[in-house]
C-alpha cells in the first residue's frame, strides 16, 4: 500500500509568492471567463473593456489609483500587525473610525492655513484608527483575548456609531433627508496631482515605503519579528512581546484610519457610510496575497483598484459588476492554494 | 515470572538515525505495581506508547493474554485493556467531571454512575461532585481523573507517564495508597513511570530500568536491590576523560545569594540556593532534570524576576532587573530548549544569529542588516557552521549547526559569566566534542561557567566543582577530584551521605 505524506519543503522559492500571486490571477481570469461565458457575454470583450475603462487613459488611471489607496494603507497596517503574527480584521471599523475622528476634529478646531489644517485632520484620522484599535490591542495584551473576533466586533460597533452619528447629531440639515454629515470645506479638499489623481496617492507611495522600513529594516521590525516567532524566544531575548504587539496594533489601526481620512478628504468629503465600500476587507485580501511584503501590497493594491473600477463600469454594457470581486476573491484561493504547493511537498512513502 | 499478563519480546524502535528502543523485553504480572525507571530519553515513554499502540514497533512481538498480537493500534490496545496516562494530560476542560470519564464508547459505569464514581472518589480522596467542569479542578485533582478514566475505560493495565511530576509531597502519599488499594482490590495491572528513585522504591513491588533505549535490568525485587544498585544501572558506564584542571582561578563572577522561588502553581521549586562561581571556573549542577535547574538558570539570567535572595553579577547586584541588565554585563545564557526558546523557529537563520546583541548593529531606530551578515559571516567561520542559505528558516539547519550557532552567538562576545543548561543533549559524538572544546575554550578565557547536565560523563569532564541539585536544594557541593560517580548518582537520588 502506498501512503502519501506531506512534508514542508526546507528551502522555498525566494519569488514563490510572487508566482502565487500570478497563478491566482491565471485561476481567477478563467473562473471568471466561464462565468461570463454562462451569461453569453465574450470574456475577451468584457475583459478588453474593463482594461480600457481601468488604466486605458490618464482620466480612469488615476480613478484607479484613487481607489487603491485605502487597499494599500490597510493592507499595510494588517502587514506590520502580522509582524507578530496578529490578525487585523477590523481595518474596515478602522477607516470609518479614522474619517469620524477627523470629522470630529474638524468640527472643533478651525485653521488658517489650509496646508497645516489638512496636515493635522489627517494626523486626527491616524491616530483614531489607533483608538479604534485600542481595545482590541488592550484587551490582547491584558488578557490574550482573541484579536480576530474583537477586532472583527469592533467593525459593527464603528458601523452602528457611524449611522448615528450621520442620523443624529451631524446629520446635514442641507441634505434632503439623505443621512450624511456636513461637507468639509473645499478648502481642505486633498489637491490633485494630475488628472483626477489625489494627492492622496504621494502619501500613500510615502507610506508604503515606511511599513518596509519599518518591517524590514527597523531595530522594531526585528523585536516584532522575533516576537512572532516565539514568545519564549522574545523573554529569553528581553524583548516585550506584548509591547511590540501592542505598539504594532496602534501602528496598524492607524494606517487604516488614515486610509479613512483621505477618503474622506479627496472622495467623499463627508462622513457617510461611503467612506468605505468594503475596503477593510479587501485588503485583508490584498495582504495575504503578498505574503505581507509592503511592495507587493502597493503593487496588487494598484490592481485591484484598477479591477474595482473596471467592474463599476463594465455594468453599463450589462456586466455585474460582482464579476471583479469574483475575481478578487479567486485571485486570494488560487494564491494560497498556489503558496501551499510552494511551501510543502507531497512525497509517496511505501508501507509495509 | 509465573503467569505474564503482557509479554513483549525484542521490541526495536528508531526515530531517524537514533535507535530509541533496542531489542527490548518487558513483561507485566497481574494486579502488580511494575516500576520502569530511567533518565530522560532511556526510551520509556517510546516503549509504553508502543503498548498504548500509538507506535509500531519495527521488530519483536507482543502477547497480551497469552494472544500474539499482530499488530497493535490505539482502538485495539483499549479493548485488551491497556490504558495510559500521559505526562500532558487529555481531559477536556469544559466538560464535566461526569463527561470526561464516560465520554468513551468503551466506558462501563454508564448505568451505576454514581455508585461508581462515589467508590472511586473514595479510593482517589477526591472530593468533587461530578458535575464540576474540569477547568475548575488543581492539577493534582486532573491527575486523579486521568488515572479515573481509565477504571471507567475498563482498563486493567495502566501506564502512568511520569504521574508524580506535578504533585505535591502529600498528593505523592495519596497516590501511592491509592494505587496499592486498585491493585490488591481490582486486581489492576499498574506501570509506573519515573525517574525519582525514592519513589519507585516506595509504589512498586519489581523494578525495569533502561538505559540508551535497552532495558538493562529486569524484573529486580524492590524489596532486596538497593540504592546503589538502582543508579549503578540508571547511570551506566561513567567515563573518566578529564580536562586539565589546574586552571587558573580569578575574581568571583558570579554569586547567587540563598535564593528561594515558589512558582505558579505554588510549589516550593527553590530553596536557599547559594553558589559562587570565579573567573576560569566550571561549577557543574548535577541532578534529574525538574529539580529545580531550569528555575535557577532562569532566575540568574534575569527571566524570572519574582524570587527571594540576591544575584551578583561582577560585583553588581542585579537582583529584580531584566535580561538586558546582564547582557550589558556581558552574561550569556545557553538554554535547555534549543528551537523555541534559545532559537526563534519559522525566523531566518540571519535574525536568530543577532538575537543576542542585534542592538549593537542598530543606529538609533536602523537596524543595519549589513553589520548583522558580517557579524554572521564571523560565526559561521569561527565556529565552522554549516548554512547554505541564511535567509532560510532556522531549521533548515541539523541540530548540531544549531547548537553551534547558539553557542557562537553567545559565546563570541567572549563572555564573563556563562549559564549552559544541557548544552549538548541530542547531539552526535563529534558535535558533543566541538561543544566541550568550546567550553574549556571559554573557561581558559576566563569565563565563569555554570554547566546544568544530567549527564554525568559530562560534568565530570569539564567541571571544577559540582554541585546536587535534588527537589529544590542543593544536596551537595563537592570538588570534582574528590567526587565519585556513586555518590553524586546517591546524591541525584536524593540521599545524602
Amino acid at each position: 500500500m502506498n501512503k502519501f505524506l506531506l512534508s514542508k519543503k526546507l528551502y522555498r522559492n525566494e519569488l514563490a509568492t510572487f508566482y502565487s500571486f500570478l497563478i491566482g490571477f491565471l485561476i481567477a481570469i478563467i473562473v471568471g471567463s466561464i462565468i461570463l461565458l454562462i451569461q453569453s457575454k465574450n470574456p475577451f470583450d468584457v475583459f478588453s473593456l474593463m482594461l480600457k475603462l481601468s488604466i486605458g487613459s490618464l482620466n480612469s488611471l488615476s480613478n484607479s489609483l484613487n481607489k487603491a489607496i485605502p487597499l494599500i494603507l490597510a493592507g499595510l497596517g494588517i502587514a506590520i500587525i502580522n509582524s507578530v503574527k496578529l490578525w487585523n480584521i477590523g481595518a474596515e471599523g478602522q477607516i470609518f473610525f479614522g474619517a469620524i475622528a477627523l470629522n470630529f476634529v474638524y468640527i472643533n478646531t478651525s485653521i488658517e492655513n489650509s496646508y497645516l489644517y489638512i496636515f493635522l485632520l489627517l494626523a486626527s484620522g491616524f491616530i483614531g484608527g489607533s483608538v479604534c484599535i485600542l481595545l482590541p490591542a488592550l484587551s490582547k495584551v491584558l488578557f490574550g483575548v482573541n484579536e480576530i473576533i474583537t477586532t472583527l466586533l469592533t467593525n459593527y460597533i464603528v458601523f452602528g456609531l457611524t449611522i448615528y452619528l450621520i442620523n443624529g447629531v451631524w446629520k446635514d440639515p442641507n441634505s434632503l433627508n439623505f443621512p450624511a454629515a456636513a461637507y468639509v470645506s473645499e478648502s481642505v479638499y486633498l489637491p490633485t496631482v494630475f488628472g483626477k489623481l489625489s494627492s492622496g496617492f504621494l502619501i500613500c507611495i510615502l507610506f508604503t515605503l515606511i511599513a518596509y522600513y519599518i518591517k524590514d529594516k527597523s531595530v522594531f521590525g526585528y523585536e516584532m519579528r522575533i516576537a512572532g516567532g516565539s514568545a519564549l524566544t522574545a523573554i529569553y531575548a528581553g524583548i516585550s512581546a506584548k509591547q511590540k504587539a501592542f505598539i504594532a496594533m496602534l501602528i496598524g489601526g492607524g494606517f487604516a484610519g488614515l486610509a479613512g481620512a483621505i477618503e474622506l478628504l479627496s472622495q467623499t468629503h463627508r462622513v457617510s457610510t461611503g467612506i468605505s465600500q468594503g475596503f477593510g476587507y479587501t485588503a485583508i485580501i490584498v495582504a495575504a496575497i503578498t505574503g505581507m511584503r509592503p511592495l507587493g501590497i502597493f503593487l496588487v493594491g494598484s490592481l485591484f483598484g484598477a479591477l474595482a473600477i473596471g467592474g463599476s463600469v463594465i455594468q453599463t454594457i450589462g456586466v455585474s459588476s460582482y464579476i471583479s470581486d469574483i475575481i478578487q476573491a479567486t485571485t486570494l484561493f488560487g494564491a494560497l492554494i498556489a503558496q501551499f504547493f510552494f511551501s510543502y511537498e507531497i512525497k509517496r512513502v511505501k508501507d509495509d | 515470572m509465573k503467569n505474564p499478563i503482557l509479554e513483549a519480546k525484542g521490541i526495536s524502535k528508531s526515530f531517524g538515525n537514533i535507535k530509541a528502543l533496542d531489542d527490548v523485553d518487558f513483561f507485566l504480572e497481574k494486579g502488580i505495581i511494575h516500576g520502569l525507571l530511567g533518565e530522560n530519553g532511556a526510551g520509556k515513554s517510546s516503549l509504553m506508547n508502543i503498548l498504548s499502540g500509538i507506535y509500531i514497533p519495527e521488530k519483536g512481538t507482543l502477547t497480551i493474554n497469552g494472544q500474539l498480537i499482530k499488530r497493535l493500534n490505539p482502538d485495539l490496545a483499549s479493548s485488551y485493556g491497556i490504558g495510559m496516562v500521559h505526562q500532558e494530560f487529555r481531559l477536556i476542560d469544559s466538560f464535566s467531571i461526569k463527561d470526561n470519564l464516560t465520554l468513551s464508547k468503551s466506558n462501563i459505569y454508564q448505568n451505576d454512575f454514581s455508585e461508581a464514581f462515589s467508590k472511586y472518589s473514595d479510593i482517589f480522596a477526591l472530593n468533587l461532585n461530578a458535575m464540576t467542569p474540569v477547568s475548575e479542578l488543581s492539577v493534582g485533582e486532573k491527575q486523579k481523573v486521568e488515572i479515573m478514566k481509565l477504571i471507567f475505560h475498563n482498563s486493567s493495565i495502566m501506564l502512568l507517564d511520569e504521574p508524580t511530576a506535578v504533585l505535591t509531597p502529600q498528593e505523592t502519599v495519596q497516590l501511592k495508597e491509592s494505587l496499592e488499594t486498585l491493585s490488591q482490590e481490582d486486581e489492576k495491572t499498574i506501570v509506573l513511570i519515573t525517574h525519582k528513585l525514592k519513589e519507585i522504591k516506595d509504589f512498586t513491588e519489581t523494578i525495569y530500568v533502561m538505559k540508551n533505549g535497552k532495558m538493562v535490568a529486569k524484573d529486580l525485587d524492590t524489596k532486596t536491590v538497593s540504592d546503589t544498585q538502582l543508579i549503578e544501572l540508571m547511570m551506566g558506564e561513567v567515563k573518566t576523560s578529564k580536562f586539565d584542571k589546574n586552571n587558573f582561578k580569578g575574581d568571583t563572577k558570579l554569586e547567587a545569594v540563598d535564593i528561594s522561588f515558589t512558582n505558579e502553581q505554588n510549589i516550593k521549586t527553590l530553596q536557599n540556593v547559594s553558589l559562587e562561581i570565579k573567573s576560569g571556573e566550571v561549577l557543574g549542577v548535577a541532578g534529574v532534570s525538574g529539580n529545580g535547574q531550569v528555575e535557577l538558570a532562569n532566575i540568574i539570567c534575569g527571566i524570572i524576576k519574582d524570587f527571594e535572595g540576591r544575584v551578583i553579577v561582577k560585583t553588581k547586584d542585579v537582583t529584580g532587573k531584566g535580561v538586558k541588565s546582564r547582557k550589558k554585563l556581558n552574561l550569556s545564557y545557553i538554554p535547555e530548549n534549543r528551537l523555541g526558546v534559545g532559537l526563534a523557529p519559522g525566523v531566518s537563520v540571519l535574525d536568530n544569529s543577532a538575537i543576542k546583541e542585534y542592538f549593537q548593529a542598530s543606529f538609533g531606530p536602523h537596524l543595519s542588516k549589513n553589520v548583522l551578515l558580517n557579524s554572521l559571516n564571523d560565526l559561521i567561520n569561527k565556529f565552522s557552521i554549516k548554512a547554505p542559505d541564511v535567509k532560510a528558516e532556522i531549521s533548515t539547519l541539523s541540530g548540531g549547526n544549531m547548537q553551534k550557532l547558539l553557542m557562537g552567538r553567545e559565546l563570541i562576545s567572549n563572555p564573563d559569566v556563562i549559564i549552559a543548561a544541557q548544552p549538548t543533549r541530542g547531539l552526535d559524538v563529534s558535535a558533543v566534542d566541538s561543544i566541550h572544546n568550546l567550553i574549556i575554550d571559554q573557561r581558559d578565557k576566563g569565563s565563569a561557567i555554570l554547566l546544568i547536565s544530567e549527564d554525568l560523563d559530562e560534568l565530570f569532564k569539564l567541571s571544577d566543582r559540582l554541585i546536587v541539585m535534588y527537589e529544590g536544594k542543593v544536596i551537595t557541593e563537592i570538588e570534582t577530584e574528590l567526587a565519585t560517580v556513586e555518590n553524586i548518582g546517591l546524591a541525584m537520588a536524593g540521599i545524602n551521605e
